[in-house]
């Protein structure tokens, strides 16, 4: 019986360099030595967004279509967009904005309700929080339907789509461009990337969904765990570049990953 | 016991050790009794989803229950989400496989999701139109690409400009998967951030609690 199961290995090594280089940085947080990181500009538009649905009495939504935490791929960004929903959650209270949180799973739900209970009351205005209201739990199918006719009813004046989206990216965000609302959009959805990107007036790409809610934390150990995922890339630059010259030199080593 | 020990550091080292003991299996052969031990936790899952789901339903007829006694705007379109949640529960707890309860499922339910769901389709134009503006030079090639993938995957465009077809499929193969192929590298260096702030407990969001709230307990 082998120690490790076949092909595996070789993701086990950079796992683990990778873990190890983001534990380093967190540690080096820990005592002070902070790394420089570049400002995500989607830090300043969620106020902006806020600030807009005050200045016009038009709510602000924070949509996260699929939130199946049983599902893995779901599971991830789902998390990294309860993050930003805590940050969300707490300038909407602080500012004034009313806020709508629909959420399609009960597991999701009971989490997202309990954080912007939080964020209210960390604000000091847990009055402005409606238990029945905020956060809504909207069966899946149906969410489409209430959603939409909201969407218009309502007439939203900000909205952010952030965590796993599939399909109903494009109709939620089209349908809130046409009501005028300014949109924040990000998933890890590859295939829907572009839709997000493309509506939304601003947007976040793949793994800034995922550094923005760090980044959002201010607690310099997350922040530094950024900096842990950069050494991942420059991995991720070397293979690239060493297996580019390796194909063109007609060299396979395609069995190491086998081990 | 303190409150801030049971609500905030039990559940982040039961998170903790048995996200790890996930890693673990992945990477490492183990024996029967702890893959059964992962098989059983994995099955945890599917209950407490299915006990949030009950706890959702209770919150969404207490929300309608509240807009029909105070009779708020569509407060009529509520009595329709009781009568269907009433009808529904009682036919599916007699017998999932109840033809009426079958019926409604198959008849209503499923063409009015499959009904929202072609509306992708005419979004998808009405965005495309609205967004393939050449307002500048990164729009402009945005445009010109998008048109011809556009004119490849169309029967008449191979016909109108044959080179379209491997113009079309080179732009797909090559620059469009390669990005892809960053945003999937990225995305997946993100998520082993995350895991890592969630297991060292530092991020505690996916709890539901907050930091401040329980110093201040």
């Amino acid at each position: 019986m082998s120690v490790i199961v076949a092909g595996r290995a070789l993701g086990l090594v950079v796992l683990v360099i990778i873990v190890s280089a983001i534990l380093w940085f967190m540690m080096r947080a820990y005592s002070g030595k902070l790394p420089k990181l570049r400002r995500l500009p989607a830090v300043d538009i969620i106020d902006e967004i806020i600030g807009r649905c005050v200045e016009m009495g038009r709510p602000a939504w924070y949509l996260m279509d699929n939130v199946r935490m049983d599902t893995p791929s779901v599971l991830a960004p789902t998390v990294a967009a309860f993050q930003i929903l805590a940050y969300v959650a707490r300038s909407a209270a602080r500012l004034g904005a009313k806020f709508f949180v629909p959420v399609t799973q009960g597991v999701a739900y009971t989490i997202a309700n309990d954080i912007v209970e939080e964020a209210y009351r960390a604000e000091g205005k847990p009055e402005d929080f409606d238990p029945f209201g905020t956060v809504m739990y909207l069966p899946e199918g149906a969410d489409r339907m209430y959603i939409l006719n909201n969407m218009w009813s309502q007439q939203i004046a900000g909205a952010f789509l952030l965590g796993s989206w599939y399909h109903k990216a494009i109709i939620y965000t089209e349908n809130a461009a046409r009501v005028g609302a300014v949109m924040l959009g990000g998933t890890d959805t590859t295939h829907n990337i572009p839709f997000l990107v493309a509506v939304c007036d601003y947007s976040i790409i793949g793994e800034e969904l995922y550094a923005l809610g760090a980044y959002l934390s201010q607690d310099p150990t997350q922040s530094a765990s950024l900096a842990g995922q950069d050494i991942g890339k420059f991995i991720a630059i070397i293979m690239m570049v060493l297996g580019a010259i390796l194909a063109t030199l007609g060299i396979d080593i395609s069995s190491i990953f086998s081990i | 016991m303190s409150e801030r020990l049971i609500k905030l550091k039990i559940p982040i080292y039961l998170t903790t050790i048995l996200g790890i003991l996930m890693i673990i299996e992945f990477y490492f052969p183990m024996p029967e009794p702890i893959t059964n031990i992962n098989v059983t936790l994995r099955s945890f899952v599917t209950i407490v989803s299915a006990a949030g789901l009950i706890l959702g339903i209770i919150i969404l007829t207490i929300a309608h229950l509240r807009k029909i006694s105070k009779k708020e705007s569509g407060w009529y379109y509520s009595i329709i989400y009781l009568v269907g949640l009433v009808i529904t529960s009682a036919l599916g707890l007699t017998s999932v496989r109840n033809t009426t309860f079958l019926w409604i499922y198959n008849n209503m339910t499923a063409p009015i999701g499959v009904a929202l769901y072609s509306l992708t389709a005419f979004y998808i134009t009405s965005a495309a139109y609205r967004v393939f503006r050449a307002r500048n030079w990164n729009a402009a090639v945005l445009l010109v690409c998008a048109f011809i993938v556009f004119m490849m995957l169309i029967p008449v465009g191979a016909v109108i400009f044959p080179p379209v077809v491997p113009i079309g499929e080179w732009l797909r193969s090559y620059p469009s998967s390669a990005g892809f192929r960053g945003m999937i590298i990225g995305v997946s260096l993100g998520i082993i951030g995350l895991g890592v702030r969630v297991y060292t407990g530092r991020q505690k969001e996916h709890m539901g609690i907050r930091e401040e709230r329980m110093e201040a307990s």
